[in-house]
């Protein structure tokens, strides 16, 4: 089965965290990566998606408007043409007698039921002749109203009103033709109701979504829905005159309001198109709320990847970081097997010495030599035999040691203990067989370091060993302690031969050594920088040629 | 007793030199002690040995370079190897030198014994033919040469022997 590194079971707390936040640096730099072109992506969309959209309601809007107001030109020229079409009858009488007007109105609401009445004016501005609901209004002299002067000068030779209440106190307009019939200046005009109009109106394509109203120049409302406005009342929207059809917008409430218009030609009104309430969308709706969905899941899909992509990152890199003590313990292991014959010669010189020991004890014992042997002849041998024990024992003890592969664990760890653990426990009677003085000047009040306590020993006694081989002889090793500048600083010195320039730029490349063929891997140097460094340190070497070098293993410390 | 076998033994393990050196003893040996390259060949250079028995692995001289010497100054001693090291590749190398065997330690005393016993009859058959064929020669001299030619003779094959 492929071995797979599980970051819950395989480390301790430190090592978990670490490759955690690992992962979580990895997740959130591929987001960074991947999200922001397409976050910006997006948003230009959807600016762009907006511009397109208020060009396209723009359009439609003003469509409306047009569509509309052409209409209603249209129905306004067709009542002038009735009207018209009734005065220039060749027998049309002046007067017109009343059942002749009752024939004109029905004639009329033939043609449109916004008629509701007729009415004929003589010269003098009296209405001489009426047909309609209001009979009251026959012999009123309208010579004063506005549209009857501006009919009267001769300016135009009909005219739509606007809507207004006048006499009967009912909204209403006005279509009037003027004529000149036997020399005498007459005019026949209707009355029209504006529902019907607006009814006609509002019944067109797209209404539903759409208000429409119409004011005049003044703005006021001549035709309106009850929802936006009142009829002649003032309405917040007074187009320009100029152009006759546009899109324009005005502030309402602090709010910009956009409506389209456009001018009639046959009256003096313009008709506005605006967007009713209900059309008045939420952002996310439509196209907009699918774009979204649609990146979310995207975004969604690509989060999934990045989480999935930085969890196989961070196990490639504990796979990488395994291999690499993998390799560490195997280049170990490799120096162990090239001393191993050594270790062999340390292992069987003392087991030779019990082998004869005891062989010449039992010889001293045997009736057959007739030796007269007693304990104290024994007891040098006996003790020769313990010795040579020891010594056995003391080697595998130290190999083992050097060899065992234990996980990486960090913790806090005074160091002069750490370091009396090599020193005194393994390097003491070395020392003292090979004359040298171990001094130790540790510092005071050191704090604790957090570290692996078995590599930074075995860096130790790295460094240690090539001490005691460069002063091969009497000599003496000096191990002080500080914690200075956010620093701890653990500095061996040796009293050998010390190193050239050219032997210190050397000493961490690996199988580079000074020691003879077969005493010297040129590993252990190598491999305790690679160490130092994994726990966070580095090793500063200073050497001086017959005087002795100096390592000092540096570690941050705050 | 001047029949004794005359057994030099070499080993920086003093220890291992007392011990050894008494059984050997016990089992009737002439046993000389050194424990080092110099002190071996000083001892040499004033007695005659059968045989030696020397360690490989030691400060200054190594077994090597004793073994060498010592061939070259005694003609019949036969030597025998003793290794502590793993690799028996410098014994193997030795008894292409002249060395009559090799033995690994710790070993059995009995191997040890019985080594010796062939080195020592090695040593004894190997001076027998020779002095037989030194025989031969001063007979085949000593015919149709005037006395002071086989005199002469008898000078050169000392030289030739030492």
């Amino acid at each position: 089965m492929e071995y797979k590194p599980d970051l819950a079971g395989d480390f301790d707390q430190l090592g978990r965290k670490y490759y955690k936040d690992l992962q979580r640096r990895n997740i959130v730099r591929l987001v960074l990566t991947y999200f922001a072109p397409l976050v910006i992506l997006i948003i230009y969309f959807n600016i762009e998606y907006n511009a397109i959209l208020r060009e396209g309601k723009r359009l439609h809007l003003e469509s409306i408007a047009e569509n509309q107001s052409k209409t209603l030109d249209l129905f306004l020229s067709e009542r002038l043409v009735n009207l018209s079409n009734l005065v220039d009858n060749p027998k049309f009488t002046i007067p017109p007698p009343s059942d002749t007007m009752e024939i004109y109105l029905e004639h009329l609401k033939r043609n449109s039921d916004a008629f509701v009445d007729i009415g004929f004016f003589d010269p003098s501005g009296v209405q001489a002749a009426y047909a309609g609901p209001y009979p009251l209004l026959e012999k009123r002299n309208y010579g004063n109203e506005e549209w009857y002067k501006n009919l009267k000068s001769g300016q135009d030779r009909f005219i739509i009103t606007d809507i207004y209440l006048g006499f009967r106190q009912k909204p209403h307009f006005t279509i009037a033709v003027s004529r000149i019939i036997d020399g005498q200046f007459v005019i026949l005009r209707a009355t029209l109701e504006p529902d019907r109009i607006y009814e006609y109106i509002t019944s067109l394509e797209g209404a539903s979504e759409i208000y429409t109203s119409i004011v005049n120049p003044d703005g006021l409302y001549q035709l309106v829905t009850p929802h936006i406005g009142t009829l002649l009342e003032s309405s917040s929207i007074v187009p320009p005159q100029e152009p006759r059809l546009g899109t324009d917008k005005v502030k309402i409430k602090g709010r910009d309001f956009v409506y389209s218009y456009s001018w009639l030609s046959r009256a003096r009104w313009a008709l506005i198109a605006q967007w009713s309430e209900s059309r008045n969308e939420s952002f996310f709706s439509g196209f907009r709320l699918q774009m979204f969905l649609i990146s979310l899941i995207v975004m969604l899909g690509i989060l999934i990847v990045i989480v999935f992509r930085a969890r196989k990152l961070v196990r490639m890199q504990i796979e990488s970081d395994q291999a690499k003590a993998q390799l560490e313990h195997a280049a170990r292991l490799a120096s162990i097997g090239e001393l191993a014959a050594g270790i062999a010669h340390e292992i069987n010189n003392p087991l030779a010495v019990i082998n004869e020991e005891a062989g010449l004890m039992k010889d001293l014992m045997d009736p057959q030599f007739k030796t007269d042997t007693t304990f104290d002849d024994l007891k040098p041998h006996i003790d020769s035999i313990h010795e040579s024990v020891f010594r056995c024992r003391d080697i595998t003890r130290k190999l083992l040691f050097f060899v065992r592969k234990t996980d990486v664990t960090f913790k806090p760890h005074d160091i002069h203990a750490m370091i009396d653990g090599v020193v005194d426990g393994f390097l003491g009677r070395e020392m003292a067989v090979s004359n040298i003085k171990i001094v130790k000047n540790y510092g005071a009040n050191i704090p604790e370091l957090t570290t692996d306590v078995h590599q930074l020993q075995q860096v130790i006694l790295n460094i240690m060993n090539n001490a005691v081989d460069a002063i091969s002889g009497p000599g003496q090793i000096k191990i002080g302690t500080t914690h200075e500048n956010h620093e701890i600083r653990i500095a061996i010195s040796d009293t050998g031969k010390g190193m050239n320039p050219d032997q210190m730029s050397r000493i961490f490349h690996p199988f580079y050594t000074t020691k003879g063929v077969g005493k010297g891997t040129g590993l252990g140097l190598s491999v305790s920088y690679g160490i130092v460094k994994n726990l966070g340190g580095k090793i500063v070497v200073e050497s001086s040629l017959g005087k002795g070098s100096t390592f000092i293993l540096v570690f941050p410390k705050d | 007793m001047a029949d004794k076998i005359r057994l030099l033994i070499v080993d920086d393990e003093v220890k291992f030199l007392d011990s050894i050196a008494q059984r050997l003893e016990m089992r009737g040996l002439d046993v000389t002690k050194a424990t080092n390259g110099e002190e071996a060949l000083k001892a040499a250079s004033v007695a005659q040995f059968d045989l030696g028995l020397l360690d490989l692995k030691m400060p200054g001289m190594d077994g090597k370079q004793v073994l060498e010497i010592l061939k070259k100054t005694h003609k019949f001693i036969e030597v025998i190897i003793l290794t502590g090291h793993g690799s028996l590749d410098s014994a193997v190398e030795c008894t292409k030198l002249g060395a009559f065997n090799y033995l690994p330690k710790p070993y059995e005393i009995e191997k040890l014994l019985e080594i010796l016993k062939d080195a020592y009859e090695a040593r004894m058959r190997k001076k027998f033919e020779l002095d037989m064929s030194r025989m031969e020669k001063i007979g085949q001299l000593a015919m149709g040469n005037s006395a002071l030619g086989v005199l002469r003779a008898l000078r050169e094959l000392d030289n030739e022997e030492k």
